[in-house]
């Protein structure tokens, strides 16, 4: 039996995070959530995730911050990180690659979408 | 699901039929659904009352225009950027580093045979630029051919929406070889300049005569052999047979083969579904008017089958 691979989404919108979440399922993935950069990091303080899912504009600590913080965290630079936002310049996807985002989603997007960044990140 | 559809059965038999005949594609018996919502949308677009009004016109007035209409809307695929990405490897890691140490340089001649909304022909030109300061002198034309479509409008365009270019294609791609769309809403992203040169389309009968179109240093064929009949299998192959240069490639799905018949070609990487041309292989070939002549072109006829007009014969009538 092959052990599930773990992502985390990090989306202030509880619909994205349970649309994000079913697909994920269908995917294989163990899914956990939060709704703000600062609560990511928390959870991945406790417990590193293989992937996660991450919205750009959020309150507290927003995506971009969470980023730079997990990048200094030890272990942080393992996880594969996959922007999921309605940001959709050139200017800020140049941005999220600069600082260490792995791939970048433009919302809104459907499984196919998810499983292709996916796969395009080596995460399956 | 038969009773939400307003097709009736024996013209959903005869689009069956005329798709086979005209384009040599079998349509599986689940696909009534995808016949009624494309043909749906035809219909609209082409002013019709109604997908029955369209069908009606269409078998009534035996209209070639409107039967390769119809059919290429009914093969249009769901293509998408880096599609089959095991055996599209082959055209970086083989095709063009091959090409180049035999040619050591000049211009190189590619076919996306089938291609679409172009994703595969923009795929070639994407992955020539990424490779080209190790190709010093190499330069390419890439051509992509298919029968006349929307998804072939698309492709001459370069234009995508936002779904499209999100599928196969990376992030660094799409911010290095495509800009946003300038109108303001608008979320499509169409190919930018330099790479937009490279690739030119043309709207090509995929079974008719492919002797208006140049010889090309390598074919691409992926991902749609399986779904020809045998003889339509026979006459496409010959046809790309004829179409590629010696020691020129014909790169087909990964998990596709010539089989028995070679038409001329080697295996390179079999499982890859790779083939490279042999020098000389005129007396490998029977000629492709043994399968079916070259001139006919296919006419639909009132009960939905089609029939081949010598193009000729009606010229000198």
């Amino acid at each position: 039996m092959t052990s599930q691979r773990r992502c985390l989404i990090v989306d202030d919108s509880k619909m994205i995070r349970r649309v994000a979440m079913r697909i994920l399922k269908d995917m294989n993935f163990n899914s956990s959530e939060a709704e703000n950069g600062k609560e990511a990091l928390d959870l991945c303080k406790l417990d590193m995730p293989e992937a996660i899912l991450l919205d750009w504009r959020m309150p507290i600590m927003d995506g971009f911050a969470f980023l730079k913080a997990l990048r200094q965290l030890p272990d942080g630079k393992k996880p594969i990180v996959i922007f999921c936002t309605a940001e959709r310049s050139v200017e800020r996807i140049t941005e999220a690659l600069q600082n260490g985002a792995d791939e970048y989603i433009m919302k809104p997007f459907d499984s196919d979408i998810i499983e292709s960044k996916f796969q395009l990140a080596g995460l399956i | 699901m038969a009773g939400v559809l307003s097709l009736n059965p024996p013209y959903y038999e005869a689009l069956k039929r005329l798709t086979l005949e005209l384009a040599g594609v079998n349509l599986g018996s689940d696909h009534a659904f995808l016949v009624e919502t494309r043909l749906s949308a035809l219909a609209r677009k082409e002013g019709f009352e109604s997908l029955d009004s369209l069908v009606n016109e269409l078998f009534g007035s035996g209209d070639t225009r409107l039967a390769v209409q119809v059919v290429s809307t009914l093969l249009e695929r769901d293509s998408h950027f880096n599609k089959d990405p095991e055996s599209f490897a082959q055209f970086s890691k083989t095709i063009l580093p091959e090409l180049y140490s035999v040619r050591g340089g000049g211009q190189v001649r590619l076919l996306s045979f089938g291609c679409a909304a172009g994703q595969e022909a923009y795929g070639m030109a994407m992955a020539y630029e990424r490779l080209k300061d190790q190709l010093p002198g190499l330069s390419v034309e890439i051509i992509g051919v298919d029968y006349p479509s929307s998804a072939l409008d698309r492709a001459k365009a370069g234009r995508y929406t936002h779904f499209e270019v999100q599928r196969g294609l990376a992030a660094r791609d799409l911010i290095e070889y495509f800009e946003p769309a300038p109108e303001p809403g608008s979320s499509d992203w169409i190919i930018s300049h330099p790479l937009k040169d490279l690739v030119t389309f043309r709207d090509v009968h995929l079974l008719s005569s492919l002797g208006s179109l140049p010889k090309f240093h390598g074919v691409l064929f992926r991902g749609a052999l399986p779904h020809y009949s045998g003889p339509a299998k026979l006459r496409v192959l010959r046809g790309l047979s004829s179409l590629v240069l010696p020691y020129g490639y014909l790169l087909l799905g990964s998990n596709e083969s010539l089989k028995q018949i070679n038409f001329g070609f080697d295996p390179v990487d079999k499982s890859k579904g790779l083939y490279r041309k042999r020098k000389d292989v005129s007396e490998d070939l029977a000629p492709l008017e043994e399968i079916l002549p070259l001139e006919e072109t296919p006419k639909v006829k009132s009960n939905g089958r089609t029939t081949f007009t010598k193009t000729k014969r009606q010229h000198n009538a």
